[in-house]
């Protein structure tokens, strides 16, 4: 065997190798927390899905309800369209988290209640949004 | 008046862009020197032209000219000059505009460094410059223009202002590093284009980029490393790595970028892997376009990702043009890319560059795999998973190793050959010290990787040393000189191969700091005034609670007191709470934020994060972490860049 051949074997053989394990790893991740899957609100409430899930949706306005023994505690209802679902929190909660607010949850389901332990806000719209506060108005306005 | 000569200038690059195209195309099949010379003077104007736009754009955001939407969206009366430059990088159009700038500045510089060198290759080198100009005049003119107006019917008095968490330096100067990385790759693959319709792939094109390649490769690097302290100073979730999309598009071109670093070294001396080297470059290319069109395209969703927009598809498409084209170009000139060289054996410098350059691949692919897992899986089972750091960091972890590994036992490798006796000789000493560090690392009680990571460290300093004073001995036998006069003399003889190993002591310090995150411990808790929490053998007390106003925001400032388990004073903590924009009065458009505070030593960094405040109450509620070695991956960094600096720097004949 030449050794030109000798090294296209080697080279097939570690990419097989590595595909064989990225593969294997995309499976049967070691850590629970490495993979989720992102669904409706609806669908969760539907199937009952116990595996790890990734939510989206609104902070259900007057919702929010803070543990007065621990501040970290605390429980809201997530909307998303008609559905809605009550979430428990328990960890330092982002800025932006508000009545109202757009977030992502990371969690589990169990007895009708969701687990949450990763609370993302999605605020993209602040800074990408229009500009029409106090210190603008509109022409209209002063001309009439 | 100003505005409309913006926007003007841009008409006219793009229109300069096509003439020259157009130029140089013909002069490629008459030979006509003068429509060569006309489409240099044409890619200079449109460089000339993006400048003045550029420059244009700076001066409304100078003036606060909000009567330009751009200006009144990223900028505010208040912002500081500094983030009023910056804004230039803040917002969608302005970042395209600035992309082009960069991509502008180089090609201007490969036009002037080239008038009376490489002949045979400066056309196509222009002409593909020029596309990719041309394809971000498409867009900066008529898809998402820096100078639109205002609404027409709204009169803004104030803009929005700079979003808090951009108001901060390294945030000022991450973008364009990464920017001057991504952009500078696009020489490199103007060269390789150029060798390839010329049909000349030996040796020439790969002198011309070598050191563009690495000043692009030095500012992706660093921008990295920003975006990771940036992350770590402001973000406050206490990591600088998080494997989120936006990163991981960084990070891919990152590895391809650094496996053609390492294999041109054998092309220039060997004249061997053409193919995978025209592959990679192309491929680096494409995944700094691919990244942009993460960022901007919506599909993922990522602390960076801008609001999604119509630019998704236009760059998806400009992703495939260029793959097709550059990977059938190469279709078609596979006899001339064919070498005739062979590797001779598996113990060979070339073939432990070879096997470098696998793994990085490999590991491009991996991150590639993790990033689109979501959409493939929608595809394939009509689920979205989405995957997290764990996913990814077990997957990378032993590449990484294997990758480490490689840095040590390549450069003891000879090439062509390395005979047992040397191989002997050369991996002793290195070896044994691995060896004896696992041991004593086993001992303290470190298991399974950590140990693996450290012992493998201590091994690639080891051989990294015996090269030096191999280098180092030589010298002094045969010229008589100094330790420390024939370190100089040696390094500045050969810059590139010391400089190299220098940036591999870098990337080893950033593997201790990574390994550090192992041990990282962390824990929430509320305090009231006087009262204390433990976390990791740490009392935190909280001294004092106190509030103020400054220009832009209110702040509630805690007073943590740190001692650690001897009862020792340590450190002051003093984590803010801030409401910015807090004289708004619609309460949704005030913003929240939290200021850290970091005590970091080599050891171990205490990172505090002042989560909330019930002013009522006074109590604050706090979120303390503390993670090893941190400050590694800093000093890393600095490490890297130095080296690269001394590769780069030039010589004096």
């Amino acid at each position: 065997m030449n050794s030109n051949k000798k090294f296209t074997i080697m080279i097939a053989g570690v990419i097989t190798v590595v595909i064989f394990w990225i593969g294997w790893v995309s499976s049967n991740p070691k850590d629970e927390k490495a993979m989720a899957s992102f669904i409706s609100v609806e669908k969760l409430l539907n199937d009952k899905m116990k595996k790890r899930t990734k939510l989206g949706g609104l902070v259900k306005d007057g919702s929010i309800i803070i543990s007065e023994t621990n501040y970290l505690d605390c429980s809201f209802v997530l909307k998303e369209g008609a559905a809605e679902l009550k979430v428990k929190y328990d960890r330092s909660r982002p800025d932006l988290f508000k009545d109202g607010a757009e977030v992502i949850i990371t969690g589990q389901y169990l007895d009708g209640t969701f687990y949450a332990d990763e609370l993302q806000t999605k605020c993209a719209s602040r800074y990408e949004g229009d500009l029409r506060d106090e210190s603008s108005y509109k022409l209209t306005e002063i001309e009439t | 008046m100003t505005p409309i000569a913006g926007a003007v200038a841009l008409n006219l690059a793009f229109g300069f862009s096509i003439l020259s195209i157009i130029c140089l195309f013909i002069f490629t099949l008459n030979e006509d020197k003068r429509l060569f010379l006309t489409g240099q003077r044409l890619s200079l104007g449109i460089s000339f032209f993006v400048f003045l736009s550029t420059f244009i754009l700076w001066y409304q955001l100078i003036i606060s000219n909000f009567d330009i939407d751009y200006v009144a969206r990223y900028t505010s009366i208040e912002t500081p000059f500094i983030y009023k430059i910056s804004a230039l990088w803040a917002g969608q159009s302005g970042s395209l505009l600035f992309w082009l700038f960069i991509l502008s500045i180089f090609a201007t510089i490969t036009v002037l460094q080239n008038q009376s060198k490489h002949h045979g290759l400066m056309p196509w080198v222009i002409i593909s410059l020029s596309i990719i100009q041309l394809f971000f005049l498409i867009l900066t003119n008529f898809v998402t223009n820096p100078f639109m107006p205002t609404d027409a019917d709204f009169v803004v008095a104030n803009g929005n202002g700079l979003n808090p968490l951009l108001q901060n330096v390294t945030m000022a100067i991450h973008p364009p590093t990464l920017y001057l990385g991504y952009v500078g790759f696009s020489v490199p693959f103007a060269f390789a284009i150029s060798a390839l319709m010329n049909r000349d792939t030996s040796t020439l094109w790969i002198q011309s980029i070598r050191r563009w390649t690495l000043v692009a490769w030095l500012f992706l690097s660093s921008g990295i490393i920003l975006g990771g302290w940036w992350a770590y100073q402001e973000l406050g979730w206490g990591g600088y790595w998080a494997w989120d999309p936006v990163e991981n598009a960084s990070f891919m071109p990152w590895l391809t970028a650094t496996a053609f670093l390492h294999s041109i070294i054998i092309q220039e001396k060997k004249d061997m892997l053409r193919i995978w080297n025209m592959a990679l470059i192309i491929l680096t290319f494409t995944l700094c376009i691919f990244g942009t069109f993460l960022t901007r395209s919506g599909v993922m969703s990522s602390v960076h990702s801008f609001t999604a927009s119509s630019l998704g598809p236009i760059f998806l498409i400009f992703v495939f043009l260029i793959l097709i084209i550059s990977f059938s170009l190469m279709y078609l000139r596979k006899s001339e890319l064919r070498s005739e060289k062979r590797m001779e054996s598996f113990t060979s410098r070339e073939s432990g560059f070879l096997f470098n350059n696998l793994v990085f691949v490999v590991m491009c692919f991996a991150v590639f795999w993790g990033t689109l897992f979501p959409v493939i899986s929608e595809t394939v089972r009509g689920t979205k998973i989405t995957v997290g750091p764990p996913f990814f960091n077990q997957i990378n972890v032993p590449i990484g190793l294997i990758l480490l590994a490689l840095t040590g036992v390549g450069p003891l490798l000879a090439w062509r050959n390395t005979s047992k006796q040397s191989l002997i000789k050369n991996f002793t000493f290195p070896i044994l010290s691995g060896l004896i560090a696992a041991i004593i690392f086993l001992f303290i009680g470190f298991r399974g990787s950590v140990v693996i990571s450290f012992s493998l460290s201590v091994f690639v300093l080891a051989t990294i040393s015996t090269e030096f004073k191999r280098g180092i001995s030589a010298r002094t036998k045969k010229f008589n000189e100094s330790i420390f006069k024939a370190l100089f003399a040696m390094v500045s003889k050969n810059r590139s191969r010391y400089g190299g190993y220098i940036v591999h002591v870098g990337i080893v310090f950033m593997f201790v700091g990574f390994t550090g995150h192992a041990f990282d411990k962390e824990k929430e808790f509320s305090l009231t005034k006087g009262q204390s929490d433990h976390v990791a053998g740490y009392e935190f007390t909280l001294l004092k609670l106190s509030e103020t106003e400054r220009p832009n925001h209110y702040a509630w400032i805690s007073d943590i007191r740190v001692t650690d388990n001897k009862g020792e004073y340590v450190t002051n903590l003093y984590p803010e709470k801030r409401i910015y924009f807090h004289k708004n009065p619609d309460v949704n458009r005030r913003q929240p934020h939290s200021e850290l505070d970091i005590y970091s030593t080599l050891n171990k960094d205490i990172y505090s994060i002042f989560s909330a405040v019930d002013n009522e109450n006074g109590v604050v509620f706090i979120k303390i972490m503390v993670n090893p070695l941190v400050r590694w991956v800093w000093i890393g960094g600095y490490i890297l860049v130095i080296g690269t600096m001394i590769a780069l720097w030039p010589r004096k004949d």
